[in-house]
């Protein structure tokens, strides 16, 4: 009942400039990710990105801070086609979530410390996003739009104020994420170096 | 693998299952296909997510190996362009660990739709463009419509219409409507040599 | 399943006005020159895709879910798949009763957590301090990270939250219960009655509970001996329907009143259950003022609450709803016609009658279809047909899938032009035929006939000859000319007057009634009251007749 094995996996489109990367030495990125772009892309201590996301840097740098998480399918810097697009990459404190098939738009956008942005969700260019907020599955973030400290935002765009005050229950078990993901995505980064 | 001598889009294996080529599959030794299903291209499966084996044998003796099934699909399942399907995951025990995602019989999931349940029952349409959060159980029998959220951890029981944002149940499903799930008359119409869609 | 492909529904007989008016009998002209419209108000309730019907052997007829009767067959929590026996639905009401929450904000899940003390995050993990796991508990909320700590409820077992919850106010304070009053009143007789701003909806209730029990016990009263005061006089339908056969006039009449009409006492204080409500709103007016307008609970979030609360830290954990398993009966003959598995997890059925193996299925679709079919990885997708152009020929093929194992012969019979105000001209072009057996596949193919299969596309659709035909199945072409929707453009009828009020919704729809009526031969189920006769095996006639209507597209407003 098992599937055969696929002998290749279909081939990824590697075309456009490859990006100065800046990486960690603790750093697991698989080798199917896709970095693009021409400005510089940083990423930090501990951070895992899965296979088949793309972190583009042509509309301006990406830095991710420490122990985040990148899913699959994840479009971090994507170019904004909206009028009022911001300057700039896109950034990312440390603990950030970001699940699979969501779209960081570039432009001065930034992600504070600790926070998930869900399945399928959509940041504009030049939002702005503190710190332990939650973004559901499949929400949109306008353009420039800032998010205080500890927003949850659900439904169809509705706001509310989380008041769990454990945002280091989030950050451990982000921690444990990542203990477990190393072990699982051979990681290469050499080569995007 | 047997390939037949033209190169069509999809890899029909013996079991009836027909792979399309442009589909990614990862860690394909722990997904488990049923047998007639359609897996259409750009489809995305996460088999290397899978649970790691953490209890010693008690004994010096022989453990058995542990079951690595990442991803569990039944027969005549269809999955259409860019689904994802991702195991759920969670701490438990202290470590966060991997749960298989088993998906039964005649279970149809739309364009575009993500999957991160615990289970999946029988004859379950699931339209396009929804989000299955981790650890949900869906029945028999059931109907997602489009857009739809499924909250983490939710029971949908079986017989039901399930809609919105978190997702609730909206209606009933008629008695009659068994056959509304059948897709072996779908299974048909794709492939290799494609039959027409039935009159 | 959705209205843009063309659709079929079938009307049921129960909204017929003829059968229901009994002594009524319309002279046989009148019956059948009386067509369907499908547009009228009235049709709307009666008309049901074929997935929704169910059909009575006994009664032979069609029934929709509006006229068959429902009766329960378990009660489960649609959460944790428990089934509640109806016994404890009486006394512990409609909602699950074990750790089922559903979140006031979001309704979503809620689930139950342990609120674990901060850790270092910088330690590696094998090096985790241990949690532990007998801390306290609350309920979270997994999609709006709502907590239960926000309105200051913890618990101290993760089991038996129901429990636990009905103990605890909002805050943490423990809430007044029955019991607790009674012991306060055992030990201290002279005590006045708790002041009403204390006294909440749970405890009010149990008190108006108590008192009319014992008011009821006291006057005795009674319906046909069944007491009343424990409650269980009011439950089970067979009661109900006793019950309301008093009021429909039935039953004994002389025995309504029974012994002396004795007069109730009402509840005068908090003891019997009356709470005066508070006119003084000052203090809820002053938190609005510091609150906010998010500190208010919204509609809908007010709605799911079972007691009228008004602001975010009054709202509390909503238990499910337990949902049913329910059995069909027909209204006229009382047979079941529909019976689920009394076992929650299975999906089975006992007794399924559905329309779907009685009646032929019957579907359209254009004959010559102007959208494209879809490419092969894009399929499924539903096509959207262009609309109709108004006075030009279309023509759509209709095909009766036969469930049955004997032959029928289906006659459809459609208006010349249908009802509304614009009304396009429709013609059958095969207005009678016969559907062979659903027999196996197997049986076919050792049968050795030439059965005519597909004709060529080549040949234009005649009139009187089938389409197309298959082992079950027969394909007939119907042709549609589609009025104009110009409302300048009616034609004159008669002496009526012109309705020239703008396009109403869904006018644009080309609808068209259809009567179909099939006749088949079965073998009689004959009673075995004595033994089996020769007579009794002899083949009947039997005959089925409704309405059904044939969605077929828009009409494009030239």
């Amino acid at each position: 009942m098992s599937s055969k094995r696929h002998s290749v996996l279909p081939a990824v489109d590697r075309s456009g400039p490859k990006p100065p990367v800046n990486f960690s030495t603790s750093l697991t990125i698989s080798d199917n990710a896709v970095l693009q772009g021409t400005h510089s892309i940083t990423m930090q201590a501990e951070t895992v990105v899965h296979p088949r996301s793309r972190i583009e840097s042509s509309v301006g740098s990406v830095l991710v801070g420490r122990r985040c998480i990148i899913q699959e399918r994840v479009h971090l810097g994507a170019p904004s086609d909206n009028q009022d697009k911001g300057t700039g990459g896109v950034s990312l404190g440390d603990y950030v979530l970001i699940e699979a098939g969501s779209i960081i738009e570039a432009g001065g956008t930034e992600i504070g410390e600790g926070s998930i942005i869900q399945v399928g969700s959509k940041i504009g260019s030049g939002a702005k996003i503190g710190k332990n907020c939650t973004v559901s599955h499949l929400s949109v973030i306008a353009n420039g739009d800032v998010l205080p400290d500890n927003t949850v935002v659900y439904s169809n765009g509705t706001r509310r104020t989380d008041k769990r005050g454990t945002p280091e229950l989030r950050k451990l078990s982000i921690v444990k994420q990542i203990a477990m993901l190393r072990k699982m995505i051979p990681s290469n980064p050499d080569k995007f170096r | 693998m047997s390939r037949r001598p033209a190169k069509g889009d999809y890899i029909e294996t013996d079991t009836g299952n027909k792979v399309s080529r442009k589909a990614v599959l990862v860690g394909t030794q722990n997904i488990m296909l049923g047998g007639k299903t359609v897996i259409q291209p750009e489809v995305m499966i996460r088999g290397d997510l899978v649970r790691t084996a953490q209890a010693q044998p008690p004994s010096g003796g022989s453990a058995a190996p542990p079951n690595t099934t990442a991803v569990a699909i039944g027969r005549y399942c269809f999955l259409a362009r860019t689904v994802l399907l991702r195991p759920p995951g969670r701490i438990y025990k202290g470590v966060f660990t991997y749960m298989p995602l088993r998906i039964g019989d005649h279970v149809f999931i739309g364009q575009g739709t993500v999957v991160q349940a615990a289970s999946i029952g029988n004859h379950v349409y699931i339209g396009k463009g929804c989000v299955i959060n981790e650890f949900a159980i869906i029945k028999d029998y059931v109907k997602v419509l489009d857009g739809t959220i499924v909250p983490a951890n939710m029971v949908i029981p079986s017989f039901s219409i399930v809609a919105g944002k978190p997702g609730r149940v909206v209606g009933e499903l008629p008695d009659g409507a068994h056959d509304e799930f059948e897709l072996r008359d779908l299974y048909k119409t794709v492939g290799n040599n494609p039959q027409p869609a039935a009159a | 399943m959705s209205l843009s492909t063309p659709y079929t529904y079938i009307q049921c007989p129960c909204s017929d006005q003829t059968v229901l008016s009994s002594g009524n009998a319309l002279s046989d002209p009148e019956e059948d020159e009386r067509t369907f419209d499908p547009k009228a108000p009235r049709s709307n309730y009666s008309l049901y895709p074929l997935e929704y019907l169910l059909y009575c052997e006994d009664c032979q007829q069609i029934r929709c879910p509006r006229c068959v009767t429902e009766e329960s067959v378990t009660y489960y929590c649609p959460n944790c798949l428990f089934e509640v026996p109806s016994s404890n639905l009486r006394s512990e009401g409609n909602r699950c009763t074990r750790s089922c929450y559903q979140c006031p904000v979001c309704i979503g899940p809620l689930q139950v957590g342990a609120i674990q003390p901060t850790t270092d995050a910088n330690l590696l993990p094998t090096q985790y301090q241990t949690n532990p796991t007998g801390g306290p508990y609350a309920l979270f909320c997994q999609y709006c990270n709502w907590t239960s700590t926000e309105i200051g409820i913890e618990f101290d077992r993760p089991s038996g939250i129901y429990n636990q919850l009905s103990k605890i106010n909002n805050g943490g304070k423990p809430k007044l219960t029955l019991r607790d009053v009674k012991d306060r009143r055992k030990d201290n007789p002279d005590e006045p009655p708790v002041p009403d701003d204390q006294v909440d909806a749970d405890l009010q209730f149990a008190h108006l509970k108590a008192f009319y029990q014992s008011r009821l016990s006291e006057t005795n009263t009674s319906i046909r001996g069944l007491p009343l005061h424990d409650g269980l006089g009011f439950s089970s339908p067979a009661a109900l329907t006793r019950i309301m056969s008093l009021y429909t006039g039935r039953g004994h009449q002389g025995r309504l009143q029974q012994g002396p009409a004795d007069i109730m006492r009402e509840a005068l204080g908090t003891n019997d259950g009356l709470k005066i409500a508070n006119l003084d709103e000052s203090k809820e007016i002053k938190k609005l003022i510091n609150g906010g307008w998010d500190a208010t609970a919204s509609l809908e979030q007010r709605k799911e609450q079972t007691e009228p609360i008004r602001f975010e830290d009054q709202l509390r954990p909503i238990a499910y709803l337990l949902r049913s398993k329910r059995s069909k009966r027909c209204p006229a003959c009382r047979h079941i016609i529909s019976k689920p598995e009394a076992k929650v997890t299975s999906t089975r059925f006992k007794i399924r009658l559905f329309a779907k193996s009685y009646i032929p299925t019957i579907t359209i679709r254009p004959l010559n279809p102007t959208a494209t079919p879809a490419p092969v990885t894009y399929r499924p997708m539903v096509q959207e047909e262009a609309p109709l152009k108004p006075h030009q020929p279309y023509h759509f093929v209709v095909t009766f899938k036969n469930p049955l194992f004997d032959n029928i012969k289906v006659t459809l019979a459609s208006p010349n032009a249908t009802p509304g105000r614009f009304s396009s001209r429709v013609t059958v072009l095969c207005p009678q035929f016969e559907v062979d057996a659903n027999t196996d596949m197997w049986d076919d193919a050792l049968k050795d006939d030439e059965k005519d299969r597909s004709r060529k596309a080549d040949e234009g659709p005649e009139v009187g000859k089938i389409w197309e035909k298959g082992r079950n199945w027969v394909s007939i072409v119907l042709e549609v000319i589609p009025a104009s929707l110009r409302i300048d453009q009616q034609p004159k009828k008669g002496n009526e007057k012109i309705d020239t009020s703008p396009l109403k919704s869904g006018e644009d729809i080309l609808e068209i009634p259809m009567f179909v009526r099939m006749e088949w031969e079965a073998d009689t189920q004959a009673d075995m009251d004595g033994p089996a006769s020769k007579d009794k095996e002899a083949r009947e006639k039997r005959e089925l007749a409704y309405w059904c209507v044939l969605g077929v597209g828009r009409i494009s407003q030239e």
